[in-house]
């Protein structure tokens, strides 16, 4: 809009004029300028564009580290990065369609393990049984979260708050907080990835390639399921609407707070499946293995891979690649020699590039149909 | 919007809805008092007032937010109450409201079909139809002579007019007997009004489905009604037929008032108004 001010039209009898009215019809203008015509691709494929952003990032690393990133087992760390925060931010990107957040997944992924840690130390139970318990109890964690949240009207911030430390410190609390040693049990400990891959060492199309990049390979796995979710189901469908418009979705008959209830379930239950995973791999089940930034990193994953914290868009692939970047950051930084805390300053200006590109981007959408 | 070709309703038309002496307070606040209106098969009426009139009251208690204090809803010559908006609905009244209710994120077939949505079976999994969706939309809004860019596109991308449109041929298409508009008109422009008014006049030629209009200036909508109800205070203060008065006459009547007393809301808006 320029700032000169335009000199006042002469007013004249108000025509409606008939090329106006048909060219109203069309609603969506076609892009004129090549920053619209940028903007206008950035919304149409959005995973596009973030997963552009993560090839040049391992380029960037691949250059930095001269050449090691690639062909060391940096590559297994980053993509078993890659299926921890990937679950999770699947999960979290689900409940910010419905406008809605989880924090205490920070303790969920915590809860899930040390469940089935505890359950094999003391009474033998096979770890397969023991993460089926604790996964179960993450999902309850998840049905704590969600009524409180739609019955008691406490924005979910504040719930999960709430639920992160209750969990956390019964976790912590009840073993004295030590560690616990988990047994290997095999095939159980190679389907969930128990060791590392080594481009150097390792043939690619391999059992123990395979069992190794096994964390990612569930996440696609999850990611895949969670888009024909989103996309081709009536839960997707009501999801979105929940999201989108609360009132008109409930006015037209979609049972909003039930849909964020089972959202909540599904951030309890992958948080405990991704702790499950990250605890195979050490073989120790950490009462604190979810303090720190992990929550937090899930959710900048979300929001790198496009989705709004207002709710009504998003997607489950996003959610992965965001998933990616975060841990190619985490890690690449390192590689090329960066202080491990540098990391968390490029990790934060690129959520906030990212947040501020989508909401540029969602602006742009609706102020074209004008 | 031309009137000439819609055939005024028959005398005959039955009466197929009747609201009769109804009353409703909100704690010490009156909205209705002895308030009866009518419809017959087919007809559209204008429900005019201004705020705090009752007129939302007196629809809210016809979709069923609300419960009369006194006085009985007579649908098809049986009294009916209605518990909630699902009863109403399931008696064949649909409400669009002032809000619209409709998905901004989602595209403009799935907000036709959100709550009533086409499954098919795809290895075992119980999957959306969309391609059948969209094909059903495409076709239904075409019937209705709605004109929208595509069914793909979301409906944060259309204009105010269109979304009245696509809200309304939302709550067409599960072929109520009555469809009550919440101020269909509001906040909407000249342009855009005339396209809702559009499709108001193309159902009226249908006569298969009968309407109450809520609006605040019968002006706008003289045009597609076959009769004018002006609330005031909590009561109809005058029933016109637009077939039997002229807006003319209309604004003759509302001016110096009906037997001796004016009618307020109504007087004001003609004395404010472009006519």
């Amino acid at each position: 809009m320029s700032p000169k001010l335009e000199p006042k039209k002469e007013q004249t009898a108000p025509t409606i004029e008939p090329s106006l009215a048909t060219t109203r019809q069309a609603g969506v203008k076609t892009p004129s300028t090549i920053l619209e015509r940028l903007l206008f691709i950035l919304s149409r494929y959005r995973e596009a564009s973030i997963a552009a952003v993560a090839v040049a990032l391992v380029v960037y690393f691949q250059i930095g580290s001269h050449g090691q990133f690639i062909e060391t087992q940096f590559l297994g760390v980053v993509f078993r990065d890659t299926g921890r925060f990937g679950l999770i931010a699947v999960a979290e990107a689900m409940l910010m369609i419905t406008a809605e957040i989880d924090l205490s997944v920070g303790s969920t992924f915590a809860l899930a393990p040390y469940t089935m840690g505890l359950l094999s130390v003391t009474w033998g139970v096979p770890l397969a049984v023991g993460a089926l318990v604790g996964v179960a109890l993450c999902v309850l964690v998840g049905v704590v979260n969600g009524v409180i949240t739609v019955r008691f009207r406490v924005p979910s911030l504040i719930t999960t708050v709430g639920t992160l430390f209750f969990v956390q410190g019964i976790v912590v609390s009840i073993y004295n907080s030590q560690p616990i040693m988990t047994p290997v049990e095999e095939p159980f400990n190679e389907f969930f990835g128990e060791s590392l891959y080594n481009p150097r060492a390792d043939a690619l199309f391999s059992w123990h390639s395979l069992s190794a990049f096994s964390p990612v390979l569930w996440a696609i796995l999850v990611v895949a399921v969670m888009s024909v979710v989103l996309n081709r189901t009536t839960f997707g469908l009501h999801t979105i609407a929940t999201g989108s418009n609360p009132i008109g979705a409930r006015e037209i008959g979609v049972r909003t707070d039930r849909i964020k209830v089972y959202n909540f379930m599904i951030a309890g239950g992958l948080a405990g499946f991704a702790g499950i995973i990250n605890t195979l791999q050490f073989s120790s089940a950490d009462p604190a293995a979810g303090a720190g930034f992990l929550n937090l990193e899930a959710i900048a994953a979300a929001v790198i891979g496009g989705t709004s914290l207002l709710g009504g868009s998003g997607t489950a692939v996003g959610a992965l690649i965001g998933a990616f970047v975060v841990a190619t950051l985490n890690n690449g930084l390192v590689m090329i020699g960066a202080q491990a805390t540098v990391s968390d300053i490029f990790l934060g200006a690129g959520i906030l590039a990212a947040m501020m590109l989508n909401v540029q981007v969602d602006r742009l959408r609706t102020r074209r149909r004008l | 919007m031309n009137s000439q070709d819609i055939a005024p309703l028959g005398p005959d038309a039955p009466v197929i809805l009747e609201m009769r002496h109804i009353s409703k307070s909100f704690g010490a606040v009156t909205a209705l008092v002895d308030a009866s209106i009518r419809l017959h098969r087919g007809e559209v009426l204008a429900l005019v007032g201004d705020n705090g009139a009752g007129k939302s009251t007196l629809i809210k208690i016809l979709s069923g937010f609300h419960q009369p204090d006194r006085g009985s809803i007579i649908l098809n010559g049986k009294e009916a109450h209605f518990a909630s908006p699902r009863d109403a609905r399931a008696n064949g009244i649909e409400t669009v409201y002032q809000d619209l209710a409709l998905i901004g994120d989602l595209s403009i077939f799935h907000n036709m079909f959100l709550g009533r949505e086409y499954h098919k079976r795809m290895l075992g999994l119980n999957l959306l139809d969309n391609a059948k969706m969209r094909d059903l939309a495409v076709e239904y809004l075409k019937t209705m002579e709605i004109s929208i860019p595509s069914v793909n596109s979301t409906v944060d991308l259309l204009s105010g007019g269109q979304r009245q449109c696509v809200a309304v041929a939302r709550s067409i298409y599960s072929s109520p007997t009555i469809l009550v508009l919440d101020e269909p008109l509001a906040a909407l422009g000249v342009r855009e009004g005339g396209q809702v008014l559009g499709l108001i006049q193309n159902l009226r030629r249908q006569r298969s489905v009968s309407i109450i209009l809520i609006v605040h200036n019968y002006n706008q909508v003289f045009e597609v009604c076959d009769r004018i109800n002006f609330l005031h205070s909590g009561g109809i203060v005058l029933d016109a037929s637009t077939t039997e008065t002229s807006e003319e006459e209309l604004i003759h009547i509302v001016k110096s008032g009906l037997g001796g007393q004016a009618i307020p809301d109504a007087a004001a808006e003609v004395g404010a108004g472009p006519a």
